[in-house]
């Protein structure tokens, strides 16, 4: 220890140059074999009991298993390249992505689950194309600012560019329909723009603006204004439309504050559908009680931080790309497991999004492991810069 | 001064945004753990008694069924475990191989299972109560949507000779005839609740509480002794093929008790194998088939004539010349028996005798005779399908009636019933109920039928039948005294009288103090024997030494050979 900090101190030698911010890499990992825990837990007995698994009970441990090592070399690969290449890469990246959105939705390309078209079938695994556009978003959002900084004050200049290709790009997931990926994208690139300095009055116009268009996508949509109802009063129909979110509450409360104990929830049992995506956290919630969801809360809470914390030092070191791609995953982590762990305590209408992290899904975690390693990128290269050291 | 507040590293982005925008994510997710903590610390009681209604339920728990054993303790009918195998189709998509190594195992066509496992319902079963261990050679198969679950399976060790007496249990395990259907209350018991959490395919995954336990069947203790039923059951069908007969019953019950110590019919059925069952071989003929008995009845005349004064057991009655005409109809006697006192009227079974007693006897008295013997009216064993028989008011009775009747045509009755009126002779003229049951207190006497010099009179004329010079010298019993007599009657068919016959014989020993009472009746002799005397007679005889033997009776009779038997028996009217 004591010659680390000393050859911190002296900033000379490159005896240390893998260096990274440990809470940020801790939370994480906690936060990824937290949720591989508790995915196999809530899908064992859906996956035992179901014959699309083969009657394999570790049928989804052993995937997300995989798509864990996969994320995780993914993420290796992807801290290798420096981030002044991923700036140039930003554009074709969502490119790339808007390419893969269309995709979806051209018949046998795509394929729909339960009436969302979301997946592009690729033989062993399915390609959810919204999960990767949420990591092309911000780093093409934080490219476009970085490079408008100085037209951040024009509404012509500064914000239009940027509404086009957000508007196409919203226009994409919502024909999915995939309503919960178009909120954390809008929430990214507003974000960002906010972030970056965009006129506070033009903000607070557009931000008007798009209350007022949320408020018209939900009531022009039967499917979404029915969720919606479901959500204010789920006992009401709680055999129907208000079914996955009364017993997502009834799971909240048969944990109490110290859970039934790992393994033991009974709203997993064929109950609470979606159990290992989007309600995962209602299972730990059963499982392991209030202080379950404290942990799991504190470290997205503690990851979102140290977003923030990595921003402002990449800022402050006049990385502006780098700070506002770092800021940029922390509103995409903390708008997305905010939306899904309101979701599943019943503070906000249900939809489809997944707890990043920690639910099941390759694509999520993929693109989460990768988005990770970038801030993580992020972080070293501002290490490495404040030791005097080139990139 | 803070690295990061140097005016000189002056930035183009404004800090407080940064600042703001993570205060408010930061608030978020305050807001998730107080509403966290709001449901899980203070609305979980609400949440908690939804989530019971949801998948708590109170399940049965059945009761065992009680055990069913005969007067000594040997087990009759049992409840034992076994398995079903049962599938939902949609998940049971099995390898050829595998399907092959389950038909073979359940020993079923591998046409047949396929068909099964082919089915668009939810639920098949595969095969039905298999033993635990077939099942666990199933469930080390390990194949996908085939499961078991636990019955009990209805075990009658005695199979086919107990067949009509027990019955059986169908679905649910509810008695559907016999003993099982009698007593179903008491041997079912009542089932108790249980309070568990099932997941959403409906499988218990907790159990929460006992509500209340269930409350086992009753075993229950019959009357029937095993080896007599055995005894019983077996002559009776050697007697049945031999005489190439329709059917056959057999009835025997302890005269100081009332308890009916064995009861057999044929056809029979083999309860633990009710497959391609007819109705036939279920019917209990015993208690619920009729039949004119015929010459048994002509005892109940005689007493009834002495009862009321008109005669004694040694009063001339002159039978010559063996026909006598009333109105327009005639009764006849094989041939003439002359001048012959009514213990000859008895002995040779004569018609013209028996009705000329019956003649001097008002109508009335004899149908209060008949009624108190309990023709007429079922004996209330509670059976299914018991049967009364036929007894017209006597206020409608011509006097040919009355005549026919003093010898068991115009009336018919069951064969229990015909056994348990034969309880007033083996008992002093009383008649006692009949009990399936074990009776531990014997009652000390019953209704009174005849005086108790009435019966022993008749019983003494009862032994002359099986006597030399009888009809029945086949019922004999070697070392007993016996009295019996034998029935030969032609059946009745669309109105009017066949040539085929129900042959009987009912009689009791020993005949100095009865203790069995035997009815024995064989349907349809068809190999030109039918006399009661030579197609009944031999079965009450075999079966009463077993019996009497079984039971440790003493003997009343000296022990001497009885060359009568080769004798020429006295031919019996009909």
């Amino acid at each position: 220890m004591n010659s680390i900090t000393s050859s911190y101190r002296l900033g000379g030698t490159r005896q240390s140059p893998s260096e990274v911010d440990p809470w940020l890499l801790w939370s994480a990992i906690g936060l990824l074999v937290f949720g591989l825990v508790m995915v196999y837990s809530a899908s064992i007995a859906t996956a035992e009991g179901s014959r699309f698994t083969g009657f394999q009970s570790s049928y989804f441990l052993v995937r997300h298993g995989v798509f864990l090592a996969v994320g995780l070399v993914a993420g290796l690969v992807t801290f290798q390249i420096p981030l002044r290449l991923w700036q140039q890469m930003a554009p074709w990246l969502f490119v790339s992505g808007v390419v893969l959105l269309a995709l979806v939705l051209i018949p046998h390309v795509g394929r729909a689950v339960n009436g969302a078209q979301r997946w592009i079938p690729l033989g062993l695994v399915n390609l959810q194309p919204s999960e990767l556009m949420k990591l092309a978003a911000v780093l093409y959002a934080a490219d476009y600012t970085t490079r408008k900084l100085a037209d951040m004050n024009s509404f012509r200049r500064g914000f239009v560019p940027m509404a086009i290709v957000m508007v196409l790009v919203g226009a994409l997931l919502l024909r999915e329909p995939d309503f919960g990926a178009f909120v954390v994208i809008i929430s990214i690139a507003m974000g960002i723009l906010f972030l970056g300095g965009i006129n506070v009055r033009l903000f607070s116009i557009l931000f008007l603006f798009l209350m007022v268009a949320f408020v018209v996508l939900i009531w022009i949509s039967p499917y979404r204004r029915e969720r919606l109802f479901g959500f204010m009063d789920p006992w009401q129909d709680a055999y129907g439309k208000g079914y996955q979110l009364s017993h997502a509450l009834i799971a909240f409360g048969r944990g109490e504050l110290f859970g039934v104990g790992l393994g033991a929830s009974v709203e997993k049992l064929f109950y609470l559908p979606e159990a290992h995506t989007d309600f995962l956290l209602a299972v730990i919630a059963e499982e392991l009680g209030f202080f379950g969801v404290l942990a799991v809360v504190g470290m997205f809470a503690l990851l979102v931080q140290r977003c923030f914390v990595i921003g402002r030092q990449s800022l402050s070191l006049d990385r502006i790309f780098g700070g506002l791609y770092a800021q940029g995953l922390g509103i995409w982590f903390g708008v997305q497991s905010f939306i899904n762990m309101g979701v599943n305590m019943g503070l906000l209408p249900t939809k489809g999004l997944t707890l990043p992290l920690m639910s099941f899904g390759g694509s999520g975690v993929l693109a989460n492991c990768a988005a990770l390693a970038i801030l993580l990128r992020v972080d070293y290269e501002n290490r490495q810069l404040m030791r005097g050291q080139k990139i | 001064m803070k690295f990061s507040k140097s005016p000189v590293l002056a930035q183009a982005v404004p800090a407080w945004r940064a600042r703001m925008v993570l205060v408010v994510l930061l608030a978020g997710f305050l807001t998730l753990l107080a509403r966290s903590l709001y449901l899980q610390g203070f609305n979980n009681e609400f949440l908690k008694v939804k989530g019971e209604a949801r998948y708590e339920r109170v399940l049965e728990v059945s009761a065992t069924r009680g055990r069913i054993s005969d007067r000594h303790g040997e087990v009759l009918a049992v409840s034992t475990p076994v398995k079903s195998i049962w599938a939902i189709p949609e998940d049971a998509k099995l390898q050829p191989a595998q399907a092959r190594d389950l038909a073979h195992l359940l020993e079923l066509d591998g046409r047949e299972l396929n068909r099964k496992l082919a089915s668009d319902r939810d639920f098949v079963f595969v095969k039905r109560q298999i033993s635990p261990d077939l099942a666990e050679k199933v469930a080390a198969l390990n194949l996908p949507g085939i499961h078991e679950q636990e019955e009990y399976r209805r075990y009658y060790p005695g199979g086919e000779v107990t067949a009509h007496l027990l019955g059986f249990t169908g679905a649910e395990d509810a008695g559907q005839e016999g003993v099982e259907l009698t007593f179903n209350k008491s041997l079912s018991g009542k089932p108790g609740s249980r309070r568990v959490i099932k997941d959403r395919r409906g499988n218990v995954v907790e159990d929460v509480e006992s509500i209340k336990p269930p409350q086992e069947g009753k075993d229950m203790t019959l009357a029937v002794d095993d080896k007599i039923q055995y005894l019983a059951y077996s002559n009776l069908k050697q007697a049945v093929e031999q005489n190439k007969a329709k059917a056959g019953g057999i009835v025997v019950l302890d005269a100081r008790t009332g308890e009916v110590l064995a009861l057999a019919n044929l056809p029979t059925y083999n309860p633990n194998n009710r497959e391609g069952l007819i109705g036939a071989q279920l019917r209990n003929r015993a208690l619920t088939d009729t039949f004119e008995p015929g010459s048994t009845m002509k005892p109940f005349t005689a007493a009834l004539a002495i009862e009321k004064g008109n005669y004694r057991y040694d009063t001339l009655i002159d039978t010559a010349p063996g026909r006598m005409t009333i109105g327009n109809a005639t009764i006849h006697d094989t041939h003439s028996n002359g001048l012959i006192t009514v213990a000859q009227v008895i002995q040779k079974s004569s018609n013209v005798g028996a009705a000329k007693m019956a003649l001097s006897l008002p109508p009335e008295a004899m149908w209060t005779m008949f009624d108190n013997l309990n023709f007429g009216t079922p004996l209330k064993l509670g059976f299914p399908g018991e049967v009364g028989g036929r007894l017209r008011p006597w206020k409608r009775w011509q006097a040919i009636d009355q005549a026919t009747m003093a010898y068991g045509n115009g009336i018919s009755v069951t064969l229990i019933q015909l056994a348990h009126a034969y309880l007033a002779f083996a008992r002093d003229g009383d008649l006692i109920p009949l009990s399936l049951t074990r009776v531990d207190v014997p009652p000390q006497s019953g209704k009174p039928v005849f005086s108790a010099q009435t019966a022993h009179e008749v019983r003494a004329m009862l032994e002359m039948v099986v006597g030399p010079g009888g009809t029945a010298p086949r019922a004999q019993v070697p070392g007993y005294r016996v009295a019996g007599k034998t029935g030969t009657a032609h059946k009745l068919e669309g109105g009017g009288y066949v040539n085929r016959y129900v042959a009987s014989f009912v009689g009791f020993a020993p005949a100095s103090d009865p203790r069995l009472i035997i009815a024995v009746m064989i349907d349809e002799p068809s190999t030109g024997v039918y006399y009661g005397g030579e197609v009944a007679a031999p079965v009450f005889a075999q079966v009463m030494a077993g019996a009497l033997r079984t039971l440790g009776i003493a003997q009343d009779a000296p022990v001497r050979p009885l060359q009568v038997a080769n004798a020429p028996a006295a031919r019996e009217e009909m």
